[in-house]
């Protein structure tokens, strides 16, 4: 099976639960205390969709969320994106459409919108009707799905979601671009070609 | 996104996301130092950005707007013993004589050609009535829509044939060119990126040693730029500087290859014979090497990249450090950023950020809180009147008002096809023109083609730099009436050899290579980082802002690779700090798109145990974006 390695970034405001989310998936782990996103920016993990597996690499913000200042080159590349929001707050619901465009604005053309509504373990306190998300994720086409990252509800069922939609590969050949990263000791022999 | 205040203490404050402060705030973040990073701006990277083409003419519109801030008395915030330091709000010095030319059609002449177009796979993007009157508007800068009628009765092209599809670029061999229009080109304009500055890596230059040190490399992908060209006798010729290339080279007579292996392999090693030369221009020591002209041609204005006059020490020096560079990543010395290179400063502030940097864009300093008697900078007041104490402030040399006598000049050209069409249409070309009259400036040309992801399938961007001398438009216009065609272009017989400008724009920008760190009269622990300068390479910012962070730590570690995220991760609290030391791991990271893989392998079960459970790994774990070709 090919392995495809796919970016995913994720957006949303600061405190939603955007690395609690990638912890669950990645680690099946839940910190009550984790701080806001220092060093674990990059996370990966492998799954099965067809006749694939998705790597997906999956990239946090890093806290440049926080005051609004995400840079672009953040959703370079990037074959999916979630865009979280607490269902607990408002708020954070609000500023949905805020990253929407700013995705649009600056995300690739062909990108897989997911919509996660986070923490409804606390239903209680719930100020998001589901609904409501779930008619706006319709309407720009996204996925939609409500999260739980405390108590493992619905994370995998995420990328599960992002996985199928992800369109396959069509032509392997098109999408080996002969860019590349910068290497410490790159091989002098496999590139001398021609 | 609420309007949250800063927090009110940092180590490091750094007002503007160049290249240089990028740096520093990656640096300092990295080895600890609590950095607050800051942007007036609403855009990362300064004057080193790279912009969408609607961003750019949104930038375009910015540079003519006088942003007039209304003095404050901050003297409330002041402690004993403190004064205020007002810094300067705009950076308009740095951009001039902006000057935008559209030579396509305005619009669509087919208004259904949507459907037909394979680039328009977005549903919902309209070219908006996108409002050229802001240019009209603007009396620093002229626009001027020279299209209309001449571009209809461009010979060779029927404008009125239903339309095509223009995806030269998919089908190589369909020949039919149909013109982007100006609607088109801001239509598609989210798919260009447009940099203010033309720079390249030199594959063994600091910025890519840096990039690879602090393992920021991870965050960008690179092009080879594929070939060297050079403009000599109205003519465009490739340029052989590696062995493959010399021995290939349908140009060049036997002789003259023998004669120039000789060269490139006798200059590698300091000779008596040179010696002899110091002092004296490296052109009197390639004549007296009996190559002949086309050969001293390419030595002097493409190899060596140096001037006629240049002294001979220095011109073998370059002459080495483009030799050595060759063979690294490609077959030329050069790399180009993807997506451009505005991406270099974000790929640090990244690095910064990921070390718990705090990032804020649209907000400013204001004035510095100075102690009387150290002569230090205390804190800083930023553009919402808050105090944010600070141990080091750093600053973009447009704050701090520094004399700006040194100017560049630029232009940027959207163009139909490659000054040089060959095989492949996805070549990224560094170009020499020598001056046309001798004493004049050399113009460095850099053309990149769609697989950048700088612009658009069928297009080419042009990037043109030179020293000023007059204005942008006057310095670069001749160029670029000598080797483009545009709707003025009188000569109508010889236009298919030259590849026509759609669109285009000039400016001069500040050259920031004399600015000094220190001095400008500021506190002792305040440091000035100087806009992009006029070179090729990135030398000049690295070197500053590695001479920054030293004045700030002199006894820290300057970049020191950063641990794999994932590793950071999978072992733990003790795991992160042994990870660093351990260089093997950091290898088998930095390695990965590389041959590795089998070091990659062993160490893959190990975090597969902890994380999939019920999947099955593959033990092949062969990267499918290999970079072998």
């Amino acid at each position: 099976m090919a392995i495809r390695e796919l970016k995913v970034c994720l957006l949303g405001d600061t405190g939603v639960g955007k690395s609690s989310i990638v912890c669950r998936f990645v680690q099946d782990h839940f910190d009550h205390n984790i701080s806001p996103t220092i060093g674990a920016s990059f996370l990966t993990k492998t799954v099965p969709s067809g006749h694939e597996l998705h790597k997906f690499l999956i990239w946090d913000t890093a806290g440049q969320e926080r005051f609004h200042s995400l840079a672009p080159m953040y959703y370079r590349g990037s074959a999916a994106a979630v865009i979280v929001y607490d269902i607990t707050k408002l708020d954070s619901f609000q500023t949905l459409k805020k990253w929407v465009k700013e995705l649009k604005e600056h995300g690739p053309e062909d990108i897989v919108v997911a919509i996660a509504g986070n923490k409804n373990d606390l239903g209680d306190i719930r100020e998001v009707p589901m609904k409501e998300a779930k008619e706006f994720a319709e309407s720009i086409e996204a996925i939609f799905i409500e999260t739980s990252a405390r108590n493992a509800v619905n994370v995998e069922e995420l990328f599960q979601k992002i996985s199928k939609q992800i369109p396959p590969l069509e032509n392997p050949e098109v999408e080996s671009n002969d860019s590349f990263k910068l290497t410490r000791q790159p091989s002098s022999t496999a590139r001398r070609c021609c | 996104m609420a309007a949250e205040d800063l927090p009110s203490e940092f180590d490091v404050v750094i007002l503007g996301t160049g290249l240089a402060e990028s740096v520093v705030a990656a640096a300092c973040s990295r080895v600890g130092q609590r950095v607050l990073h800051l942007d007036r701006r609403s855009y990362y990277a300064a004057n080193w950005a790279s912009f969408t083409f609607n961003g750019l003419l949104t930038w375009i519109q910015e540079q003519n707007e006088s942003q007039t801030e209304e003095v404050r008395d901050w003297s409330s915030l002041l402690e004993e013993g403190e004064e205020l330091l007002h810094l300067s709000d705009t950076d308009s010095a740095s951009i001039t004589n902006l000057q935008v030319f559209c030579y396509t059609n305005e619009e669509d002449e087919e208004e259904e050609a949507e459907s037909a177009d394979p680039l328009n796979t977005t549903e919902e993007e309209k070219p908006e009535e996108f409002s050229h009157d802001v240019f009209i508007r603007s009396d620093f800068q002229t626009v001027t829509f020279l299209n209309q009628s001449q571009a209809a009765q461009t010979p060779g092209e029927e404008p009125e044939a239903a339309r095509p599809h223009p995806s030269a670029a998919q089908s190589q061999s369909e020949p039919t060119r149909k013109k982007l229009s100006y609607a088109q080109l801001v239509k598609e304009g989210r798919r260009f990126n447009i940099d203010l500055v033309s720079k390249l890596l030199f594959s063994r230059g600091s910025l890519v040693d840096l990039l690879i040190k602090s393992n920021v490399s991870r965050y960008a992908e690179f092009k080879n730029v594929t070939r060297i060209l050079t403009y000599r006798h109205g003519n465009m010729e490739q340029v052989p500087c590696s062995r493959a290339d010399v021995f290939a080279s349908r140009q060049l007579l036997v002789v003259e290859k023998r004669k120039l292996m000789r060269f490139l392999n006798s200059c590698m090693e300091e000779t008596e014979e040179q010696q002899a030369y110091n002092g004296r221009p490296y052109l009197d020591f390639l004549r007296d090497q009996q190559l002949g002209d086309n050969l001293q041609h390419f030595l002097l204005h493409s190899i060596a990249m140096v001037t006629e006059d240049t002294p001979t020490e220095e011109g073998l020096a370059s002459t080495r450090h483009f030799l050595r560079c060759l063979g690294r990543y490609g077959n030329t010395p050069f790399l180009f950023p993807v997506y451009g290179l505005g991406e270099i400063p974000q790929c640090f502030c990244r690095m910064c950020a990921v070390f718990g940097g705090t990032y804020c864009l649209r907000h400013s300093v204001h004035c510095l809180i100075v102690d009387r008697d150290t002569n230090r900078c205390r804190a800083v007041i930023d553009s919402r009147g808050q105090r944010i104490s600070c141990s080091h402030f750093v600053v973009e040399d447009g704050c701090v008002g520094s004399d700006r006598k040194k100017m560049a000049t630029r232009a940027v050209l959207i163009t139909d096809a490659s000054v040089l069409p060959g095989e492949s249409d996805q070549q990224v070309s560094m170009v020499t023109v020598p001056p046309a009259a001798a004493g004049g400036p050399t113009v460095k040309m850099v053309e990149l083609c769609s697989s950048t992801m700088t612009c658009v399938p069928g297009t080419y961007l042009v990037h043109l730099t030179c020293q000023s001398t007059g204005s942008a438009h006057q310095d670069l216009s001749p160029v670029v009436t000598m080797m483009f065609r545009t709707t003025e272009s009188e000569e109508p017989g010889n236009e298919h050899g030259r590849p026509f400008v759609l669109w285009c724009f000039y400016f001069n920008m500040a050259d920031g290579s004399a600015v000094e760190v220190e001095g400008h009269q500021l506190p002792c622990n305040v440091y000035v980082c100087s806009g992009p300068d006029g070179s090729l390479g990135h030398e000049h910012a690295v070197k500053q802002a590695e001479f920054i962070f030293h004045k700030i730590l002199p006894d820290e570690d300057f970049c020191p690779p950063a641990p794999n995220p994932e590793d950071i991760i999978y072992d733990g609290d003790e795991g992160a700090a042994g990870q660093e030391e351990n260089q093997g791991e950091q290898e088998i990271y930095l390695q990965n798109h590389t041959e590795h893989n089998a070091e990659e392998e062993e160490m893959t079960p190990k975090t597969t145990k902890e994380k999939d459970k019920n999947q099955s790994r593959p033990q092949t774990h062969r990267n499918t974006r290999s970079m072998q070709h």
